[in-house]
């Protein structure tokens, strides 16, 4: 499995483990929109176990954090390597998402 | 502008004819007018609204830019004769007409993919049939519904399009494998919507002092990448290079929207931010609807100049590389194209005439180098082409495709592509 969904408190959490790229894109979708319908608002997803996210997993990102904040909710990215942080930075992505240094943080109202 | 009267909209056959000013800003409005009034024709909808809607607006593009010479004061006025599985649009200005002693005649083979005959590339590549009237202030575009496939284009799956200005100043198209398996449905859409992709990339044009390569090698179940070198007033180059994050035939609708915009905002002469306006102008639409999104990095190179100017929308791979081997990056001005929109910055960067190399590519390039302990495939790339910098810019592509081709990808493969560019 590349993702793992859990909750904690109010806040649905998805772990990525290994790679968000061209290949495993759309499950981490189709996990997300079935939460967002389900009702649920908060989403944080943590890269700590996440080696690489190509231009599609970029891709998704912005396209479910569209789909979030159309339905007045938030969703944050925790816990970016220092690769993954530079990735974000060089695509000027880190203008568009609320990136948090790790879990608690992402975790705060 | 067009005439009310003239709007209705036939209900399974007949003619509606539209007028436009001579406004570059008039023309999307009008072709998607144009594209509704189309539709009882039944065409397949992708053909409608990719094949139709690209040949049209470069008509029509060409009329203003060409024929009226954007003298807002003549009108282009735009025959449509819709018939069930057909659908005919003659474009026509007020124009001259292609006066053959003064411009290169765009009709004329040799003449294809020079600059001002780019639009007519596109027509050819997307229409049925394409036909100027002696004149030549007039064009005649048809497109037909095909039995089975929604795209007639030639098999099989171009591995590989390779482009560089050669004798006849059009591109090398290598065609390495061609395995005729049995496809599905998908795979089919797949393979359709990549050839389309390498049938638009153009050829790269002949440019005194500038000697440029370029090469997308497809994958098999992206198909987003694309690059353009455009010729500019003033003696400019322009080079472009595209990662559109999705696939198939959405992807090759932004892709080919993309080019045929940025043609329209070179011949303006703007500068890469206002060309990136342009351009998300085009295709912005387009990007929200189908939830896509495009990194682009735009450079321009003058002749002598000591500097390239560019506008970067979320690229992560674009590098001046010196003779020394030491890089800098074009670091992005913007994020990617379908989040944020305009307006764009435009940033300068040192540049060493007939020195300095000119390196952009796509992460499916640097994802499937082979990598070597910690070295990132980004750092291998820039590596390889400083050891091989004195190189001609084409077997710097062969050798970065080489190191891409040996290794094992981890991940699946995307869109490998790469532009290389030295310029005096």
């Amino acid at each position: 499995m590349s993702f793992r969904e859990r909750t904690v408190g109010r806040v649905t959490v998805y772990d990525v483990d290994g790679q968000l790229i061209v290949g495993n894109r759309h499950e981490l979708k189709r996990m997300m929109l079935e939460a967002l319908e389900g009702g649920a608002r908060r989403f944080v997803i943590d890269f700590s176990r996440t080696g690489y996210i190509d231009s599609s997993g970029l891709g998704v990102l912005i396209t479910l954090s569209k789909e979030v904040r159309a339905q007045g909710g938030d969703l944050r990215l925790a816990s970016l390597n220092p690769d993954l942080q530079r990735l974000f930075e060089l695509t000027k992505l880190d203008t568009f998402f609320r990136i948090c240094d790790d879990l608690g943080e992402a975790l705060d109202e | 502008m067009s005439d009310p009267a003239h709007e209705r909209i036939p209900e399974a056959s007949g003619t509606v004819v539209l007028h436009l000013a001579s406004e570059i800003d008039a023309i999307e409005g009008m072709v998607e007018r144009a594209v509704a009034c189309c539709a009882p024709a039944g065409l397949d909808r992708d053909r409608l609204l990719f094949n139709f809607r690209v040949g049209l607006t470069e008509a029509i593009s060409n009329a203003i830019l060409f024929g009226n010479v954007d003298d807002p004061g003549k009108r282009v006025r735009i025959e449509l004769r819709v018939r069930p599985g057909e659908v005919t649009a003659r474009v026509s200005d007020e124009g001259g007409g292609f006066d053959p002693g003064a411009v290169p005649d765009p009709r004329l083979p040799e003449n294809i993919a020079k600059d001002s005959g780019r639009g007519i590339f596109l027509m050819r590549a997307l229409m049925d049939e394409v036909h100027f009237n002696d004149a030549g202030n007039a064009v005649t575009l048809v497109l037909r519904d095909l039995p089975g496939p929604s795209v007639s284009l030639p098999p099989p799956l171009p591995d590989e399009v390779d482009s560089q200005p050669d004798a006849a100043g059009m591109p090398g198209v290598e065609r390495q494998s061609g395995e005729g398996e049995a496809l599905d449905g998908l795979s089919r859409e797949m393979q359709l919507a990549h050839d389309l992709q390498m049938k638009l990339l153009p050829p790269i044009p002949r440019v005194r002092g500038v000697e440029a390569a370029a090469r997308v090698v497809p994958a098999e179940s992206v198909g987003g990448d694309f690059y353009q070198v455009l010729q500019l007033p003033g003696g400019r180059t322009g080079v472009m290079i595209g990662d559109v994050s999705g696939h198939g035939f959405p992807a090759a609708l932004i892709m080919a929207l993309v080019m045929s915009a940025a043609a329209i905002s070179a011949q303006q002469g703007g500068d890469p931010a206002t060309v990136l306006e342009h351009l998300d102008r085009a295709i912005g639409d387009e990007l929200e609807s189908t939830e896509m999104y495009l990194s682009l990095c735009y450079c321009v190179l003058s002749p002598g100049m000591p500097e390239v100017v560019y506008a970067n929308a979320g690229h992560p791979h674009a590098f001046i590389v010196e003779p020394s081997g030491t890089t800098r990056r074009l670091l992005a001005t913007d994020p990617p194209m379908g989040i944020g929109g305009a307006p764009f910055s435009d940033a300068r960067v040192e540049w060493a005439p007939g020195e300095d190399l000119l390196l952009l590519f796509t992460d499916g390039l640097s994802d499937t180098v082979a990598r070597r302990g910690r070295k990132s495939g980004e750092d291998l790339v820039l590596k390889t082409v400083a050891r091989n910098h004195r190189e001609p810019a084409v077997e710097i592509l062969d050798r970065l495709f080489e190191i891409s081709a040996q290794s094992v990808p981890l991940i699946p493969a995307d869109d490998r592509t790469a532009v290389v560019v030295r310029a005096e």
